[in-house]
């Protein structure tokens, strides 16, 4: 066994259990592998792995959004390279004493929404559980369907300083975290492929097995194949990812309320064009804004109607709505009396200590002490979270007292613990950081199975507390096998096979919305681009010079420029002809202003917010190009010196990431529905941005020079010159720049070229209709044959003054049978709710609006 | 002696566009028991709804669920009932002179039979939660030792003076601490307010959701609160039971009170509410209530 101490400066804070080092400052049995590894790949490697770990984290995307609804980019998940290691006899102990804890809270839980003996029968004080938000007296008597109504639990245990564990908080709302441990696991065991392979590490795989199984089983009763949802509050949870990482990790679909509605008694989901029966629902929203029918009358985030199709027995959903009452801090006072009630013997897995103030005895205990306790409300919604009595100056414990006085039974007085701590990695080395494990338990059998490991977090610095939220860094948690494991994957051996759901028959109508609209903003977002570097290079050939065919076509594209991006007024209107001689600022506005309707950077925001709201559905690899289009947006605002020079240069980062995004978009992904829809919105916004962007350029002849400047630019904005070069080696003529743009179906760029793939993706939408064309099909069909009936000699043709006439029409024409052919994508395939309201009762006799009887 | 009333609850809503769903709950059947007897009741929605159901909740009391899915643009929701009424004065000879101090103390008594309901409807919720304020209110009239119906009976009165009957003055989001002071409210805000003295000092009340009766036989004045639904609160007089108390009309609520619900508060116990979708307002909400005796 190794001797050596993994970083020389490591030294173990004073006063705490230790998890790598012992008494002695030698390390523990169970981390003589990992600490002599970690000296071995000594400091400067082991924060290159570091730098590796959060380059993989960027890959996949994995955010903690901490502030919602706001248009800074998420805050990157930390992680810690180095692992927490527990030995396997350790972890033996803890995972029977989790067991049992989820069991007795099980039980708990079963009869507070059922016979409430414990309450009855004083083995509970009433008002712990009566005065509790949790407890939602709406869902009294609804049962799942099997023995636990406690589906998934979660504990935060903290070692004491004996080193023996201490269950800190118990987690029954809609416990986050499994899907965090899950990536923290992948990260790292490619960061440190070997030392992971080498240290027999229990695998996380079977966990999300029982996962899945426990989610098929706890259906109502006589579905043979349940169709699961994951319910997320939608993309700018502080969690989002980990919802999003659950639903495709366990193929199921993302849902948010709105996608969900209550009929007859049941809950659907709204696919496309119909519904479709949903039997069980694992929640990440809270349970009070579940149903704005009978809890939170203002939640948007809810489903009207849930809380009745629960207790029909049609849906289960996990955890059950009112499963949070388990999360007062009060009951871990009574935990081993219930334990010995409940299942006959002591709680094998203790609670830090706690007094209920509600009770005389133990609220004189606690405000004698008040200064070396800890002091929790007992609900979690309270605006007050925990108190530390040392932290308070003598006026703050007074006026702590006598809140405690006032309103005992809201509050608990918890013993201090020392946390103990896990070596962490600083730039200076390894350092003592205090630590919580986060552990999972799900339903198995008539019991539950403990994920092996879970989430270690540790402080940030010298934070007494650890929480996401505070900028806590995660670890991931290497439970050791006493002998090696057979090597499963998630997929394998999932009991009976369930049957796949087709991916062309089935995704909420809301996400194939944001498909589209992916489609259709990724495209805008290209072609605003082109457009602006043609500009830009137009300027910078004849800005301030005598050239007047120059000066006269980059006017014309400047006016083009606002009238396809619809930025008006821009260089169309009145005052416009200031902004035509000095355009630099409107230019700039355009990319860089992100509240400028129309503009780059706006529609670039628009485009990342369609991408977080299909999460599920789009490949990993997406992310690391949607990160990076996040920081180029907010780049773009950055100090500027010599404008041009820079917004060019960024804009050049941009495209990169767009293009990017296309290639992703053609090669890695699955052609199934949403892949259709976001095709979709590409070809037809690309075709509407080709013909705004024609009609606003060649439908009035100008001079020679100026008109083959113009076109030779528009020709580079549609991304088309070099095949027109090579294919008519002449100046850009009108006729033969509009066949290549319009009508050569061999040009991946033409109208011609982008209907087709419009066509074939339209026709690959299954139709719940008897109809054999739909609408939108229709009107496509028409478009397509206006297109080839064109005859482009005649259109180009112009009158005495320039004009053209027939070819204004005719890109009129098509533009409008295009739109036409959008709207009514979206009328057929898209749900449109009408916005909620509350619908208010009178008030009492008094604000009744009605009149006298008779 | 007993009476048999007929109650009709009318509400109308119109709205400005087509609403594509509605989904609400009533609380519009009167309960059956403590000092009543609900002969018949039924609940008649237009249009039809997609989905009806009945059940009892936490509290006893009768829910109605509907769901529509056809557009409409109006909803009516008439309930319909006979109702016996009796003489609900019991509880308060069972009580007897006893010190109100008993019916706070017998909350922690372990034998208590209502015990869940005593701790219940003592603890705040979430429209009225007690305060030093409403406690130093509430014991100007519960003075040491005096004796419960006396005690109650006087702050009904006090509420009854202190307070500005004035409908249309708050709504039902209007909170309490506004309510008190202002000094002004309706109905449901007075029965807040007594559950508010009471929960301070240890009391268990409990908010009451029903109708009185429309017009009076002759000679007895008409009360207020007749012509919609009425509200007012009860305190739990130890095993004796429930002490209706109506501080609106300033008396113990009697033979001409019809109950349809109970809860900690108004939140509980909503006669109707609910979630529409639709891109317009609501044009108007008409409700109509009508009590009337009938021949036994």
């Amino acid at each position: 066994m190794t001797t050596t101490v993994p970083t020389p400066s490591y030294r173990p804070l004073e006063g705490s259990y230790d998890e790598m080092l012992d008494e002695a400052g030698r390390p523990r049995e169970h981390w003589a592998h990992l600490s002599g590894a970690l000296t071995e790949l000594g400091l400067e490697e082991l924060i290159r792995r570091r730098q590796e770990a959060a380059r993989l984290i960027d890959q996949d995307g994995v955010v903690y959004n901490a502030y919602e609804g706001s248009s800074r980019p998420g805050r990157r998940w930390l992680l810690d390279p180095v692992p927490t290691v527990v030995s396997s006899r350790d972890w033996e102990a803890l995972e029977t004493g989790l067991i049992e804890r989820a069991e007795l809270l099980n039980l708990v839980l079963e009869d507070l929404y059922g016979e409430r003996e414990l309450l009855r029968r004083g083995l509970l004080p009433p008002e712990i559980v009566l005065g509790h938000p949790g407890l939602l007296r709406q869902c009294d008597q609804i049962r799942l369907p099997g023995p636990q109504q406690l589906f998934s639990y979660a504990a935060d245990i903290g070692r004491d300083p004996d080193g023996q564990p201490v269950v800190l908080s118990d987690r029954a709302q809609a416990p986050s975290g499994f899907g965090y441990a899950l990536e923290a696991r992948a990260v790292i065991s490619r960061v440190f492929p070997t030392l992971y392979r080498d240290a027999q590490v229990h695998r996380l795989a079977p966990f999300f097995r029982s996962l899945r199984v426990a989610l098929q089983r706890v259906a109502p009763a006589g579905i043979e194949d349940p169709r699961v949802v994951v319910l997320t509050p939608g993309p700018w949870n502080e969690t989002a990812f980990e919802h999003a990482f659950l639903a495709s990790t366990l193929g199921y679909p993302l849902v948010e309320g709105a996608d969900l509605t209550v009929r007859g008694g049941a809950v659907w989901m709204r696919s496309l064009g119909r519904l479709e029966p949903v039997h069980v629902v694992l929640r990440r929203v809270d349970a009070s804004f579940c149903d704005p029918l009978e809890l939170r009358p203002y939640s948007q985030l809810g489903v009207p109607g849930l809380v009745e199709a629960t207790r029909r027995g049609s849906v289960s959903v996990v955890n059950t709505l009112g499963a949070s009452v388990l999360e007062n801090p009060a009951l871990m006072a009574f935990l081993p009396r219930l334990c010995k009630h409940l299942l006959g013997g002591p709680l094998r897995l203790p609670s830090v200590p706690t007094w209920w103030c509600g009770e005389v005895q133990a609220r004189r205990q606690v405000l004698a002490n008040l200064a070396g306790l800890v002091l929790r409300p007992v609900s979690r919604e309270a605006a007050a979270t925990a108190v530390f009595g040392a932290e308070l100056s003598q006026r703050e414990l007074d006026d702590l007292r006598r809140r405690i006085e006032s309103s005992p039974s809201a509050w608990v007085g918890q013993a201090p613990i020392s946390l103990a701590c896990a070596p962490t990695l600083t730039d200076a080395g390894l350092e003592p950081r205090r630590s919580v494990l986060r552990a999972f338990a799900v339903p198995r059998g008539d019991s539950y199975a403990v994920m092996p490991g879970g989430l270690t977090r540790v402080a940030d610095g010298g934070n007494k507390r650890i929480s996401s939220q505070s900028g806590a860094i995660s670890k991931d948690t290497w439970v050791l096998a006493s002998e090696p494991e057979r090597l499963t994957g998630f997929w394998l051996e999932s009991g009976p096979a369930v049957e796949g759901i087709d991916p062309m028959t089935s995704i909420p109508s809301r996400a194939a919305e944001n498909m589209w609209w992916l489609g259709r903003y990724a495209e805008r977002a290209e072609a605003i681009t082109r457009l602006v570097r043609v500009v830009y290079e137009r300027r910078s050939d004849f800005q301030g010079s005598d050239n007047a065919p120059g000066i006269e076509a980059l006017r014309a594209l400047l006016v083009a420029l606002t009238r396809t991006t619809a930025a008006y007024p821009g260089f169309v209107g009145q005052d416009a002809e200031e902004r035509l001689s000095s355009p630099g600022r409107e230019l700039l506005d355009l990319v860089v202003d992100d509240q400028r309707s129309g503009g780059l950077a706006h529609c670039v925001r628009a485009l990342l917010g369609c991408a977080y709201a299909v999460r599920d559905q789009l490949s990993s690899d997406t992310w690391l190009v949607v990160g990076s289009l996040d920081r180029e947006i907010l780049e773009l605002r950055g100090p500027v010196h010599d404008p041009q020079a820079v917004v060019q240069e960024r804009l050049q980062r941009v495209m990169q990431s767009l293009l990017a995004l296309g290639g992703l978009g053609s090669e890695s992904m699955v052609r199934d529905l949403g892949w259709r829809f976001m095709d979709a919105g590409r070809r037809i916004e690309r075709a509407l941005q080709l013909l705004a962007l024609l009609r606003a350029t060649v439908t009035e002849a100008g001079g020679t020079a100026t008109d083959s400047l113009l076109f030779e630019s528009v020709l580079k904005a549609t991304e088309s010159i070099i095949t027109y070069r090579r294919r008519y080696r002449s100046h850009a003529q009108l006729e033969t720049m509009l066949d290549l743009l319009l009508l050569d179906e061999g040009n991946p760029r033409s109208l011609a070229y982008g209907l087709a793939r419009l066509s074939a993706d339209l026709d690959s939408i299954p139709a719940h209709s008897e109809r054999r064309m739909r609408e939108e099909q229709q009107l496509l069909l028409r478009a397509t044959t206006a297109l080839r009936l064109a005859d482009t000699g005649a259109l180009v043709s112009h009158d005495a003054r320039g004009a053209r006439p027939g070819l204004e029409a005719f890109f009129d024409e098509l533009h409008e049978q295009l739109s036409r052919t959008a709207d009514a994508v979206d009328r057929t395939h898209f749900a449109h709710l009408l916005p909620q309201w509350s619908l208010v009762g009178a008030a009492g006799s008094g604000s009744s609006h009605g009149g006298i009887a008779r | 002696m007993s009476t048999t009333y007929r109650v009709t609850h009318r509400t109308e809503y119109r709205y400005e566009s087509d609403v594509s769903d509605s989904y609400a709950q009533l609380h519009l059947l009167p309960r059956d028991g403590d000092g009543q007897h609900c002969l018949t009741a039924e609940v008649a929605v237009e249009p039809a709804p997609g989905d009806y159901r009945e059940r009892a909740d936490y509290f006893g009391n009768r829910v109605g669920y509907l769901a529509i899915h056809e557009p409409h643009r109006r909803l009516s929701v008439t309930a319909t009932s006979l109702v016996e009424t009796g003489d609900r004065a019991a509880p308060v000879t069972l009580f007897g002179g006893r010190p109100w101090e008993d019916a706070r103390d017998a909350v922690r008594d372990p034998a208590l039979p209502a015990r869940l309901d005593a701790v219940q409807f003592a603890l705040d919720s979430a429209l009225v939660a007690g305060s030093p304020a409403y406690a130093g209110y509430a014991l100007r009239s519960f003075t040491p030792r005096r004796s419960l119906l006396e005690a109650v009976t006087d702050l009904c009165s006090r509420i009854h003076h202190d307070f500005d009957y004035r409908p249309g003055s708050t709504s039902v989001t209007t909170p309490l601490e506004e309510v008190f002071a202002n000094r002004r409210g309706v109905c449901q805000d007075f029965a807040h307010f007594g559950i508010a003295c009471l929960r301070s000092i240890g009391l268990p009340a409990r908010y009451v959701s029903g109708y009185l009766e429309t017009d009076p036989p002759p000679g007895r004045p008409k009360l207020i609160g007749a012509d919609g639904s009425h509200a007012w609160f009860s305190i739990l007089a130890g095993e004796a039971g429930w002490v209706d108390v109506d501080p609106t009309n300033d008396q113990l609520a009697g033979g001409r009170y019809v109950v349809t619900a109970y809860g900690r508060d108004y939140g509980d116990v909503a006669p109707l509410s609910g979630v529409i979708y639709t891109e317009g307002r609501t044009e108007s909400l008409q409700v109509r209530v009508d009590v009337v005796a009938v021949p036994g």
